[in-house]
This record gives structure tokens, sequence and C-alpha cells, in this order.
């Protein structure tokens, strides 16, 4: 398969007044055309950092350390502003984490979609881009005489709709969507998700979904990678990750929610909290919330490697078992929170 | 919208009720007894007297003159001035408001417009060299006292350069073989200038509306709104009247631009601080993500909400600039509403005191009532009602 997109080594630091924030460090991963990748961490890893790095949106205190990011083989960050501009949206689209203030409040919704289309499809008369945003509005499920309202006469589930509308706007080739459902109760949530994922694979779009919430994750992606404090720590096949985790933090992440494909476990949390990115910690970053960390975790960072075909690790002690007995016996033994652990598959 | 307005306009008549009836216990407050005054006055004749008596119903009680005063005032009758007699105060207040009204509306509407393009401008590139110029700049004029300003400017531009008159409303020398005079000019010049506001108004509604209007729809949009001004300077040539309306307009040059110096910055600082707000807002960073250009983005999205409490701004001004009108029209020798009131007060000219201040209020709230209107037409979540009227 083609690969849409490529990061390659990516490390990029934000500048504060108590120094560098280390919120992206070294991470590589890649996306096939018409494929899914779910990004999943605690808040603050870093997830939208890296949306927005792939938008080429950073802020200005924000600072690409080193790596690249190439689309469509074009090398992002060696293009120019006006190319990037016409890049965005036609391309690339995206869904933002704050989806609900994404919309300006003095235009109307469906005039918004249409200023997308007739800027990068300048040949496109306004009126045919009114016919298409029609088309969009029935294809997520909001009446089509809602084009002319303003977004605060739109419900929080409809904004959403409309703002997964605008993304598909100019059939980009990829859509990042941040935290595209968080906002919503959990019934409109799973049914908005299905919905995107119907037509993504309709038209063959690629997507990076961006989420906290592993069940989120596991419902929609192909490919998942899991992030910590700004570090990929495993990515593969979604199947595969989630049945068999390598990495401890995948596994803990997992049990941190209910629910997951299905089967019925019982809450694990994380002790500890996510390290301060001014500061990581050294080796790997994940060590002092560890419960299988050794030595060698805080002195050494563990390679990014590929372990089986498309599945990476970055682990010194991956778990070897099925997700089985050894790790509640380690888990119960170093006395971490397990109420208790189901044998899985 | 329509409910939005009515409900406006009662709010408008009821302020204006209460605005007046304060005016006329403030005049009857003053000291200085009126009854004395004007039976005193050698200038006034005995058969006008009684006249005068009458109409101004000092034979009734406070509470019946009081009553007579409001339904007079709401007919427009606002009796006759004492220190132009036997002109009615109508007459008076009818020539000089337009001159307030439009020296005071030129000079809002243009500092309003620098302020907010030059906000708009250092907002979106803060911190950079344009952002502390404009910000220093604006401050200076914005702290001056307001008479010196104005001194230095008629020093420098009247005096020193001799660029433009000192002050006054028209140059007399001119005018003395003029076949029209000044208010006939002037009345025309407000029409010809509102025919062409009105005009370009329509032009752009009507052809530049959408996001991308055409090439040739700008083409015909300028051209047509060209023609229009040629149309109306050709009519003023025509009328012989072209002469004098340049020298209408050179007199205003100076006030103008005092008034200007003095008001944009508190605009411009409203609308930087505004926007440096609204960057911050998600959609103007959604706005990016699409891939707009640069300038659609400060335009359309962070300078566009921006504005809205700006809009409020322009009216506060208004009032002050036009609070402050009184020394404004006074050192430019500008014969309008303010100079008017001055002067009546100086000489006790009760009603046309009266009128003045009357009027004064009443300007200010039909400005407060149209920016409230602006204000809803800007912003579609005011007027939101549940149904779709916007
Ligand atoms: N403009 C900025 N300047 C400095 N630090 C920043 C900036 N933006 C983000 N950060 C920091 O970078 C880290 C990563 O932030 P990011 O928003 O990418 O996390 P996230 O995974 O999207 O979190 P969430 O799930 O809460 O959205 C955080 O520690 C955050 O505090
Ligand atoms: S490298 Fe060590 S600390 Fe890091 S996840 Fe693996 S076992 Fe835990
Ligand atoms: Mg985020």
């Amino acid at each position: 398969m083609d690969t849409l997109l490529r990061l390659e080594d990516l490390t990029m630091h934000y500048k504060t007044k108590a120094g560098w924030v280390q919120a992206i460090d070294g991470v590589s991963f890649s996306l096939d055309k018409g494929q899914s990748l779910g990004l999943v961490g605690e808040s603050g890893c870093g997830k939208t950092s890296i949306a927005m790095s792939i938008m080429r949106l950073l802020p200005y205190n924000a600072q690409l350390v080193k790596g690249r990011i190439l689309f469509g083989g074009r090398n992002l960050y060696a293009l120019s502003d006006e190319e990037v501009r016409q890049l965005r949206w036609k391309e690339v689209a995206m869904i933002f984490q704050a989806a609900m203030n994404s919309l300006n409040p003095v235009y109307s919704v469906g005039n918004q979609i249409i200023e997308a289309i007739v800027t990068h499809e300048p040949e496109t008369g306004e009126d045919e881009a009114r016919e298409r945003v029609e088309s969009l509005f029935e294809l997520v499920g909001i009446p089509k005489e809602r084009m002319d309202h303003y977004p605060h006469e739109y419900s929080g589930g409809m904004k959403q709709r409309a703002v997964i509308a605008m993304a598909l706007a100019c059939n980009p080739s990829l859509i990042i969507a941040d935290e595209p459902t968080t906002a919503l109760d959990v019934i409109v949530q799973d049914k908005i998700l299905r919905e995107i994922e119907d037509i993504r694979r309709k038209i063959n779009m690629s997507m990076i979904y961006i989420s906290h919430d592993v069940s989120v994750i596991a419902e929609v992606s192909d490919v998942v990678g899991v992030m910590y404090a700004g570090k990929l720590l495993e990515l593969g096949p979604a199947d595969d990750v989630f049945k068999r985790p390598k990495n401890p933090y995948t596994y803990s992440l997992m049990h941190a929610y209910p629910s997951i494909l299905g089967e019925k476990h019982d809450l694990v949390t994380i002790p500890g909290e996510p390290p301060n990115l001014l500061d990581p910690p050294t080796g790997c970053r994940f060590h002092p919330r560890c419960d299988w960390a050794t030595k060698e975790c805080g002195e050494t960072a563990p390679l990014w490697r590929e372990i089986t075909e498309g599945h990476y690790l970055a682990c010194h002690n991956p778990i070897r078992t099925k997700q089985g007995k050894s790790c509640k016996q380690q888990k119960t033994a170093k006395g971490g929170d397990v109420i208790d652990t189901s044998d899985g598959n | 919208m329509r409910r939005y307005v009515f409900g406006r306009l009662g709010q408008v008549i009821l302020t204006l009720l209460i605005y007046v009836t304060l005016v006329y216990f403030l005049m009857q407050a003053m000291p200085g007894d009126i009854t004395m005054m004007y039976l005193s006055n050698p200038k006034i004749p005995q058969a006008a007297r009684e006249e005068l008596r009458k109409q101004l119903g000092l034979d009734q009680s406070l509470f019946m003159q009081y009553f007579s005063y409001m339904k007079n005032f709401f007919r427009g009758e606002l009796g006759v001035s004492f220190s132009q007699y036997p002109k009615p105060v109508w007459d008076i207040l009818m020539e000089k408001l337009p001159r307030t009204f439009v020296l005071f509306l030129t000079a809002n509407v243009l500092s309003f417009y620098i302020g907010f393009v030059l906000g708009k401008v250092i907002a979106w590139r803060r911190g950079r060299a344009i952002d502390y110029a404009a910000t220093v700049v604006g401050i200076t004029f914005w702290t001056a006292f307001y008479p010196l300003l104005a001194l230095v400017v008629i020093w420098l531009f009247a005096y020193n350069l001799k660029w433009l008159p000192l002050n006054q409303f028209i140059d007399p020398r001119l005018w003395s073989t003029a076949p029209f005079t000044a208010n006939q000019v002037f009345g025309n010049m407000v029409s010809g200038a509102a025919i062409v506001a009105i005009g370009i108004f329509l032009i752009s509604y009507y052809l530049l509306r959408g996001l991308k209007p055409s090439r040739r729809s700008r083409v015909y949009a300028w051209s047509l709104a060209a023609a229009l001004v040629a149309a109306v300077l050709v009519i003023a040539a025509r009328k012989g009247m072209l002469i004098y309306i340049w020298d209408i307009t050179r007199h205003m040059i100076l006030p103008v631009l005092t008034l200007t110096l003095i008001n944009f910055a508190g605009t411009m600082l409203l609308m930087r601080d505004s926007m440096l707000e609204t960057v911050q807002e998600d959609y103007v960073l959604a706005a990016r993500a699409k891939g707009l250009p640069d300038h659609v983005v400060r335009d359309r999205y962070a300078a566009r909400t921006a504005l809205l409490p700006t809009v409020t701004s322009l009216v506060l001004s208004l009032a002050s600039s036009m609070s402050g009108g009184m020394v404004t029209e006074t050192m430019f020798s500008w014969p309008g509403l303010g100079q008017t009131l001055f002067t009546a007060a100086l000489s006790n000219d009760y009603p046309l005191a009266t009128g003045a201040l009357a009027f004064t209020g009443i300007f200010l709230l039909i400005a407060h009532f149209i920016a409230d209107i602006l204000y809803a037409v800007l912003d579609p979540r005011i007027t939101y009602t549940g149904q779709s009227d916007v």
C-alpha cells in the first residue's frame, strides 16, 4: 500500500519561561492510504502536539528540534507558507478537540463550509458549493435547512456533526480527529464515531483518531499507537496491540478503562501522575510508574524497534505471556492496585 | 429582529422622557429669575412681553408648567429665543443641529475606522515595532489636553502653514457675493453625501455579496460607485455650488482632524485588546487549519468578532466628543449646537439653552439606538429568540 504520511524521529519542544517542554520526543510512524490510526495516551502526553505538527499549525513558541514529516513524499517543513496553506483542508483536514468552539459565531454554519470549498477550489461556484454542503449535511445527518443557521442555534451533537461535515468538504486524503467526541454523551459518541468510520471506509480516506479513551480507539482504528509523556511506547495493528499488549503501559492503560473489546475487566488505575515534560525522567519515561521496571529502565531509554511485522515497541522488559497470570503475580507482588485481572484469552 | 428594534425604541422614548424632564427641572433650578430678567429686558416690547408670558405659561403652577412644557416639547414648540428674538428656538436648532451632526459624525466615523484598522493590524503583529509605535502615538494623543491640541493644530496648519482657514464655518469674503445661503449649500452637501453613502451601500450590498464576488461584479461595483460620485459632483458644479461646498469642507478639516486625533486611540486600543482575545479562539485556529489566506483569517475571523465590543465604544466616544462639543465648536468658532448652548447659557437665553441641551441628549440617544441596532446586526446571537428570524 502507498504510504501517505510518515513521521521520522519527530522531536518538538515548546519554549516556556520555565524551560523547554519536551512535548514530542523521537516519534516515528507511517500511515498508509485508507488506513486509520488511533493515538491514545493520558492527557498532556503530546497527542494534540503531533496533530498540530502535521497541520504545521504549531504555536509561535514551538520549535522543531529534529526529525521530519513527509506527506505524500513531500517534507512538510520544507514547504512555503503558501504551499502549506493550499495543502491544509484540501489534503489534511482536522476535527478539533474543541469542536464546539471551532465554528465562528457570526457566520452561518453552511457559509463557513462553503468558504472552505471555494477557497480551495476556485473553479467551484458558490451555488455548486452550496449543493455540496447540502449533501454533506445529509451524509452526517443534519437537516439541510439548518445550513443557514448560526452555530449558537445548533445543539452540541449537531455542531459536532457540522464540524465533521466541514472536515469532509474538500475530500481530503487525511483527517485528523482530535478527541472528536469527548464533549458528547456516550450514546451519541458511539453513534457519531461509527458514522465517521462508515464514511471513511466508503471514500477510502486515511484518518488519525486521537483520544485518551482506549475504548474509542479500539472501536475505530486499524492501527494503534500508545503515547506516554511525548514518546510512542507501542504501535501496531489494533488486534495485536489490544489482545497481546507488549508494553506494560499499554497493558495498564487498557485496564484503566472498563469494557474494552466487549470483555469485562475490573478497573485498574495507574498509580502516580504523568511526569512534568519540562524535566522528564531519564531512561524510559514511564519507569517511575512501571511495575515491570528494572534498573536498566531508569538508565537508558528503550529503543524503538519492530518486533513483529508492523508491531513496534519501546520497552526493556516486554510482557511475554499472553496478558496472563505472570502479570498478575508480578503486579500483586509489587503491591500494585490490582483488584482482579481476568485471564484474558 | 423587529421585536428587538421596537423594544429598544421603547426604551429610547422612555429615556428621552426622563431626560427632557431632567433638563426642564435643571433649568428651573438655575439661579436667576426668568420673569425678572425678561420683564426688565428693554429689548423686548411691551406687547411681546404679554405674549411671551402667556407662551411661557408663567402664570400657571409649576406642575402645569411642566405639563405644558412636555406637551409643547413633543410638538416641536420650544418657544422663542430671548437673545435672537423673535426667532423660534426650533428654527435656530434646526439650523445648528445639522452642522454639529455632520462635524461629529464625520470625525467619529473617521476615528473609529482608523482606530479599527490600526487596532486590527497591530494586534495581528503584536510585539513588533508597529505595535509599539502605534500604541505610543495613540496614547500620546489620547491623553493630550484637548484645547491645547486644538491650538497646536490651528497654529500649525492655519497660522504657520496657512493651508487651511483658522476657524469659522465659511469664508465671509467669498460668500458676500454668493447666490446661496450657507444653509442651502450645507443642506445640499448633506443630501449629496447621504445619496452617495446610501448608493454605495446598496451597490456593495447587491453586487459584492457572497464570499467571493466575481471580478466582473467587482468592476461593475467600482464603476457604478465612481459614476455616482461623479454624477453628484457634476450636479453640484452645474448648480454653481462646487466652490462653496469646497469652502465649507475646508473649514471642516481642522476640527475633524483634531477630534479624530484625540479619539482614534480609544478605539484602536480597545480593538487591539479585544482582538488579542479573539486570536486565541478555537475558531481562529480552525480558520487557519482550513487553509484560508492570512488576511481572511484576520479580517473575517479574528477582527470580525473583536469588532463587537468596539461598536459600543463608537457610541461612548460620540458621547464624550459631543459633551466636549462645546469646547470644539468654541475653539473653532463652529456655529453648531455646542456653541449655541454656550452662548445661550451666557446670555440667559433659557428657552434656547433648554432646547439645545434637550437636542444634544436626543442626538446621543439616537446614536445609542443606532449602535444597539448595529450591534444586533453584527452579532447574530443577540436577537436570537428560538426561531430563525435573524
Ligand atoms: N503552547 C504551548 N506552550 C508550552 N507548552 C505546551 C503548549 N502546548 C502544549 N504544551 C504542553 O505540551 C504537552 C503536550 O500537550 P498536548 O496538548 O499535545 O497534549 P494532549 O495529549 O493533546 O493532551 P490532552 O489529552 O489533554 O488534549 C503538555 O504538557 C502541555 O502542557
Ligand atoms: S522500559 Fe521499563 S519502565 Fe519502560 S515500560 Fe518497559 S519495563 Fe516499564
Ligand atoms: Mg489534546
